[in-house]
């Protein structure tokens, strides 16, 4: 797994379709994916736009949440993606009783 | 000197912006009521400049450097960059002159904030600044803390670099009427199987510490205690610098609600930084409130 081009390409990805103080956000369109060196599964997963792929493969959640925004997924969308992956919590916080 | 005027932290949840509308209506009313509230008080007590805390959503920084707190500098920064954000973009004018007295002074303080001068500022500060000035006009000093990627910085270090923060900004002579506000937080899960998940329970008992003043109890939280408020609860490190800033002033929540349709739990908390002090009788003009003044 090559953990940091694949944080690399979804950050440069998510990055070129945003309105920042130098582009126009219009980047995405001739992005490209061969430029980061990625796994067979890493690539397949951004390419086609697999959001539960890329959670198990360990992107970050942060970046994770904004490449969901970016490629135009619905939060209900996206949350029934990643429902069966979690977990139950058995600990307790100092604040619940 | 210049003195704190306003002090508040408020959630900023990109649909409060994106998704408004979502909300139901007495959640929206309470607390967009709130964010009018400080909004006139800043036009009543002739804020000159705000200093906003928040957190980075690796909108400036990336994995080959990623500070832990970063000073924006600049004559200007821009924002938002999300294409989505139904915010104008603009160049958000910045206050070089209050920032690098900020960094100095935090520098000497004893602690080590990168610095910028231009950074892109996402919802994070967009929100919580545009609903403050609408014109986006007042001079703007952004701080944008790690809350995300670990290490993280301590939860009592954020808090302390507060109480930095406002005897810098309180030994700024440039100025007289400075805001400071948090924006970010409370619970709330992205990225996540739990996302739309919100912890009341920790958003109430969080609010009502800072409240009392007991603020040892959320200043020894661990971050994988507070993670189990969600991998967003991480923010609340801006609303506890804005806590230490203002230190020994306690806040008044204005409003929480637990907006399931944003995702997050919404406050907005106002610290009463000037409690004697008589409101002026006219609204400034916009431009001569906001306006540097010269001083000796």
């Amino acid at each position: 797994m090559s953990w940091y081009q694949m944080h690399r390409c979804i950050y440069d990805w998510v990055r070129a379709g945003e309105v920042n103080s130098e582009d126009s956000g219009d980047g995405r369109a001739g992005f490209d994916v061969s430029a980061y060196e990625l796994t067979d599964d890493e690539r397949k997963a951004f390419e086609n736009r697999d959001i539960a792929a890329l959670y198990n493969l360990g992107l970050h959640e942060v970046l994770l949440n904004r490449f969901c925004r970016a490629a135009g997924f619905a939060r209900d969308d996206y949350r029934k993606i990643l429902e069966p992956f979690g977990q139950k919590e058995e600990r307790k916080a100092r604040w619940q009783k | 000197m210049a003195e704190v005027v306003l002090a508040y932290c408020a959630s900023h949840a990109p649909m409060m912006s994106s998704a408004r509308m979502a909300a139901p209506e007495e959640q929206r009313n309470n607390f967009f009521g709130a964010l009018d509230a400080v909004r006139e008080e800043a036009v009543e007590r002739g804020v000159q400049a705000c200093v906003v805390l928040s957190n980075e959503h690796y909108t400036n920084f990336f994995l080959e450097n990623f500070p832990q707190l970063c000073i924006g500098l600049g004559e200007k920064n821009w924002g938002p960059t999300e294409e989505w954000l139904p915010i104008d973009k603009v160049w958000v004018p910045g206050h070089a002159g209050l920032a690098n007295h900020i960094a100095r002074h935090t520098l000497e303080a004893g602690f080590d904030p990168a610095f910028s001068h231009q950074l892109e500022l996402d919802h994070g500060i967009m929100t919580v600044y545009y609903e403050l000035d609408h014109s986006m006009k007042i001079p703007l000093v952004p701080i944008v803390q790690n809350c995300a990627v670990p290490p993280l910085v301590p939860v009592r270090r954020a808090y302390e670099f507060g109480k930095a923060l406002g005897d810098a900004i309180r030994s700024y002579s440039g100025l007289q009427r400075v805001a400071v506000i948090g924006a970010g937080g409370l619970s709330h899960w992205i990225g996540n199987p739990r996302v739309g998940d919100i912890a009341e329970d920790f958003d109430r008992w969080f609010l009502e510490r800072l409240e009392r003043g007991e603020l040892d109890q959320v200043l020894d939280i661990p971050d994988d205690e507070l993670e189990l408020a969600g991998n967003g609860a991480h923010e609340i490190r801006s609303w506890l610098a804005v806590a230490g800033a203002v230190d020994p002033v306690r806040p008044r929540t204005l409003a929480y609600e637990p907006v399931y349709p944003w995702i997050t739990g919404m406050a907005v908390a106002r610290w009463d930084t000037t409690p004697d002090r008589e409101q002026t009788s006219a609204s400034v003009g916009a431009q001569d409130t906001r306006r540097e003044e010269s001083l000796p």
